[in-house]
């Protein structure tokens, strides 16, 4: 599903990673570790199409994301990616319902009931039932991030980008935020690559990897 | 909060966003900048022009005043026992022939030089070189001042040619004297009486009186002769002053909106700096800065931004009024200030005053921001959340404010001025401005749910964000306001004057002796003239006019009688209403509207004003407009004005040509016709066509100022979006970037961006365009009625306010799509990873 070939990354000359090559099944669960300033949230940017590799290619389904345009890589992120971050980002000024329902909204191919279902459906899946009509403002940081795990899995998407999805959460919060994950990521049958540096959550994983500046290896959680 | 850690937040503040500041800082400079030079301009040219006065009124205790005082009054209290000098003085505003044949208008002073000595010493003879040291005695003798001498164009001039009714007289100039201000011309009083037709009449005879004396008692007990009145020495400066006096104040207020406005900027800017640094205020909340120090800070950086455009405002005050008073010479269009070259005057308590206005502007409009500050809840800000909506903002206070503003505006004038009505443009501007986030409430509230995604967050946004983007709409709304209010003002006035010369400007051809009226008594036709005007070929008919100025208060500028044939008043004047019969014997008479407000003239009733030296009482027949004239004017029937003891001279002549008839041939014909019985340079002619493009010239000039002022306002006003909306834009990379993550394109933020900028913007063109309107009542039907003395129609002129509101709407869009553009810019992946 995801696969990555020799890819490289440097910034202003110096190299960030290199000769890094993936690949990803659908349903599976890897964490991705390394040393701070290694690259890891830059590989996930490269993935996304956010961000140009210097050298080697990223490959969705097939499609090599550098033959398409800034469109088209963003027609591919709105349709087949979920993105997790670390400090949650949610829409301040949207309800918590309407925070999920946006990929939905911005892909504009279901009607208005059937997304409100859904929505619902996820919000109950992820422990927010009856919270859908409440402002960022008042959630706790455990309910903004499962507000956007929900987000991320709401329009199905084939692969999840989850960058430090615990680090701003306290232990019991962040397994529990951790699980809700892995039941999404193994429910919608996506492929996710979760990024940490915790050992915790490496341990969910089905398959830990890890980033140095010469290619990506074999870790043991 | 130590000033080294003020420096330390406000200055990195600063270097971190310096356009920003800079741009409320010049807006706040600006502001003062404008409101100072109109101060300075107006304050030296009225000193100036008082300075004349002084200096032609001389050093007396008291005054005896009349057009004519006669001598014998002079020879009784000059023997009075309190009386330790008096000095006998005619004056005479008469006509002065420049070499290229134009005549400039002159005031001639005939004193006796011993007496006038220790009172007038700037009117005493400087001789010329080779006279004769007892010139100044001599009745053929003339000593000008030096705008006399400007006039003349030159320092040596030949013979001086003065009209004295339809005679020239001509004087030597035998030197000069050191009165400053408008052209005057010192003379014997024997040779001016002689010369002037005025033997055994004063004008005017200067008291000293003994140490001790009661001036008001010793007025009281004096038995004057009718015509005679007691002036204090103050009363023409006073009359000078309130020639112009509505006009400068007018003129004072339009440009503090510029500094009105400005704080609205300041308001802008901070508000929007505090909502971008949230986050930061919210830190130093956690690390020990009070609500209340956090809105010191705020205000802090508000004063800093207020005293430094203040003190920038001073400089470029100072040197933009220095530069029109080279070059326009202190007349800001307004034309009450002619022939005089002021010199700059500044003072420190106007240095402090408006020093002050650029500081406390700064602090009003940054209160609202501080306030936030000091609200800021930390935890939720350091989230990165916000407060949430909150409850619907009340609309009272706005509502309150609107009520008051209309109160206001029923309000009569204070001290002769508008200042409950320039209170009520306030309040009005400030309660529509209040009334924004509730009146966006209101329709929020009401709008369905969208169903694209942009739509819903653009909506979204709006309804969260409303107070922030209240801010960047509150610039929009006050400055499209005033420049609506302004644009409907003077369209309003315009058509009025346009409309008022089709009246009073029915004739082919006009002709006058002189282009004041306080000339117009020296500067006559011959009695028969009409008749031999009206035998010319290619002339109809003829209607001649009789101009007399004539004092009602010695406080006010002269009222001006106007003795023309009446036929059908309704006809002949715009009348407010149709004219009312005058009671059997009575003489009646049509008022300018100025005659109602300042004297309490009113139709049907009977009005008590002098004509030929007499008191007479006239019966009010009805109200007409006349823009020409401010201070009132009276139009009788010329049968009426001879029957009451006027004389049958002619200043002006109004001219019916026959058809084909050529212009150019009538007025050789008439001057001829004046030949042998005065000078046919005498008369000035002007077509109907070219008396109305000159007055529409003249008002076009005497409103150039404001059209000024209200592009700087409304520059103003696009500056604030512009900085608003590029504030908004930056403080939301973070959304941006996740936005981009989510699947957006830079041209669907881009376009995400300009629809809210668009209906935002759309809403404050609306209100402003509204809330204009609702100015523009004030301004048309109780500011100028008050200031001016005179009523219009109200015009809206719909195709300017549209082009108006369509360029504000259109560049507060643009600026958006622009900001929103660069914004875009910024990688995604550090938008999101940015803190702060």
């Amino acid at each position: 599903m995801l696969s990555l070939h020799r890819l490289s990354k440097r910034f202003s000359g110096v190299p960030v990673f290199s000769e890094v090559s993936l690949q990803l099944q659908g349903g599976e669960f890897v964490a991705l570790l390394g040393e701070s300033g290694v690259g890891k949230s830059t590989l996930l940017n490269c993935i996304a199409g956010l961000e140009p590799a210097d050298g080697g290619e990223v490959l969705l389904d097939g499609v090599a994301l550098s033959t398409l345009p800034e469109a088209g890589r963003a027609a591919l992120r709105r349709e087949r990616l979920g993105f997790v971050f670390q400090a949650f980002h949610v829409l301040p000024h949207l309800t918590v319902a309407q925070n999920v329902e946006l990929p939905l909204r911005l892909l504009g191919r279901q009607a208005a009931p059937a997304m409100a279902a859904r929505v619902a459906a996820l919000l109950d899946a992820v422990g927010l039932q009856g919270l859908g009509e409440r402002l960022p403002a008042q959630l706790s940081g455990g309910q903004l991030q499962r507000v956007a795990i929900a987000r991320a899995v709401v329009h199905a998407p084939r692969l999840i980008l989850a960058d430090e999805p615990t680090g701003n959460l306290d232990p019991a919060t962040a397994a529990r935020v951790l699980d809700v994950l892995r039941e999404q990521v193994r429910g919608s049958g996506a492929a996710c690559l979760l990024v940490t540096h915790s050992a915790a959550a490496a341990a969910a994983a089905d398959r830990v990897l890890r980033l140095t500046p010469g290619g990506i290896e074999a870790a043991v959680a | 909060m130590t000033p080294a850690l003020l420096r330390l937040l406000l200055w990195r503040e600063w270097r971190h966003h310096p356009w920003r500041h800079a741009t409320a800082l010049l807006a706040v400079a600006l502001g003062v900048a404008l409101a100072w030079s109109v101060h300075l301009i107006n304050q030296s040219a009225l000193a100036e022009f008082s300075a004349a006065v002084r200096a032609a009124n001389g050093d007396a205790d008291l005054s005896l005043r009349g057009a004519a005082v006669p001598e014998a009054l002079f020879e009784q209290v000059a023997q009075d026992a309190a009386v330790t000098l008096a000095s006998p003085v005619l004056e005479i505003d008469t006509l002065l022939k420049r070499p290229d044949g134009r005549r400039v208008a002159v005031r001639v002073i005939g004193l006796d030089l011993l007496r006038a000595a220790p009172l007038a010493p700037e009117l005493l003879p400087r001789l010329r070189q080779g006279e004769d040291r007892l010139a100044g005695f001599d009745p053929d003798a003339a000593f000008a001042n030096a705008a006399a001498l400007a006039a003349l164009g030159s320092a040596e001039p030949g013979p001086l040619e003065l009209q004295s009714g339809p005679a020239t007289v001509r004087l030597r100039h035998a030197g000069s004297v050191a009165a400053g201000g408008t052209p005057v011309l010192v003379m014997d009083l024997a040779g001016a009486q002689g010369h002037f037709g005025a033997l055994g009449r004063l004008t005017r005879i200067d008291l000293r009186l003994a140490p001790g004396t009661d001036a008001a008692a010793w007025a009281r007990r004096l038995a004057l002769p009718e015509g005679v009145r007691v002036a204090t020495p103050g009363a023409d400066e006073q009359r000078v002053s309130n020639l112009s006096r509505a006009y400068r104040v007018n003129l004072t207020v339009l440009a503090l909106v510029a500094l009105f406005v400005g704080a609205f900027l300041v308001f802008s800017v901070v508000s929007l700096g505090v909502a971008q640094r949230a986050p930061a205020l919210a830190l130093l909340g956690v690390l020990g800065l009070s609500a209340a120090q956090r809105r010191g800070l705020v205000l802090a950086e508000c004063a800093a931004l207020g005293a430094a455009g203040g003190l920038l405002g001073l400089l470029a005050g100072t040197a933009m009024a220095a530069a029109a008073l080279r070059w326009m010479a202190g007349d800001l269009g307004g034309g009450y200030f002619p022939g005089i070259a002021p010199r700059l005057q500044v003072g420190p308590l106007g240095v402090a005053v408006f020093g002050a206005l650029g500081l406390v502007s700064a602090l009003v409009g940054g209160w609202w921001p501080a306030r936030q500050a000091e609200q800021l809840a930390p935890a939720q800000a350091l989230k990165g959340l916000g407060t949430g909506l909150g409850a619907a903002p009340p609309a009272w206070p706005g509502l309150a404010l609107v009520a008051a503003g209309a109160l206001a505006a029923l309000a009569p004038p204070v001290a002769g001025l508008p200042l409950a009505a320039y209170a009520a443009v306030a309040l009005l501007l400030v309660g529509g401005v209040a009334l924004i986030p509730a009146t966006v409430h209101a329709l929020l509230a009401r709008w369905p749910r969208p169903q694209g995604a942009l739509a819903l967050l653009a909506l979204q946004r709006a309804r969260h964000q409303r107070a922030t983007a209240t801010a960047a709409v509150a610039g929009v709304v006050a400055s499209l306001a005033l420049s609506v209010a302004i644009t409907v003002m003077v369209a309003s006035f315009r058509d009025g004057v346009a409309r008022w010369l089709d009246t009073v400007l029915p004739a082919d051809l006009y002709a006058r002796t002189a282009a004041s009226s306080a000339s117009a008594d020296q500067a006559w036709l011959p009695p028969g003239y009409a008749a031999s005007a009206a035998a010319v070929p290619g002339v109809l008919r003829v209607e001649p006019a009789r101009v007399q100025p004539v004092v009602l208060d010695e406080n006010r500028p002269a009222v001006v009688l106007v003795a023309r044939p009446l036929g059908d008043p309704a006809a002949v004047l715009p009348l407010l209403a149709a004219p009312l019969p005058a009671p059997e014997g009575a003489v009646g008479v049509f008022v300018s509207e100025a005659l109602v407000s300042l004297y309490g003239a009113a139709p049907g009733r009977p009005f008590v004003m002098p004509v030929a030296g007499t008191p007479r009482t006239l019966w009010v027949r009805g109200v007409w407009r006349d823009y020409a004239r401010q201070f009132g004017t009276v139009v009788m029937d010329a049968a009426d004005f001879r029957r009451l003891g006027g004389d049958d001279r002619v200043n002006d002549l109004a001219l019916w040509l026959a058809p084909g008839a050529a212009a150019a041939d009538v007025q050789q014909a008439l001057r001829e016709a004046l030949r042998g019985t005065a000078d046919p340079g005498l008369l000035e002619f002007a077509s109907s066509a070219e008396l109305r493009q000159l007055s529409l010239r003249i008002f076009d000039r005497s409103f150039a100022v404001t059209h000024y002022l209200q592009a700087v306002a409304i520059t103003i006003g696009l500056v604030g979006i512009a900085a608003s909306l590029s504030a908004q834009v930056l403080a939301r990379r973070k959304e941006f970037g996740l936005l981009a993550h989510l699947g957006l394109v830079r041209g669907d933020i881009v376009r995400l961006v300009a629809t809210e900028a668009l209906a935002w913007v759309s809403a404050g063109v609306l209100m402003g365009l509204a809330l204009g309107v609702a100015i523009s009542l004030v301004l048309v039907f109780v500011v100028n009625p008050q200031s001016f003395h005179w009523t219009m129609d109200l015009v809206l002129p719909w195709a300017r306010l549209a082009a108006l509101a369509l360029a504000v709407l259109a560049a507060g869009v643009a600026t958006a799509a622009l900001t929103a553009r660069n914004a875009a810019r910024a990688p995604a992946v550090r938008a999101v990873r940015e803190d702060w």
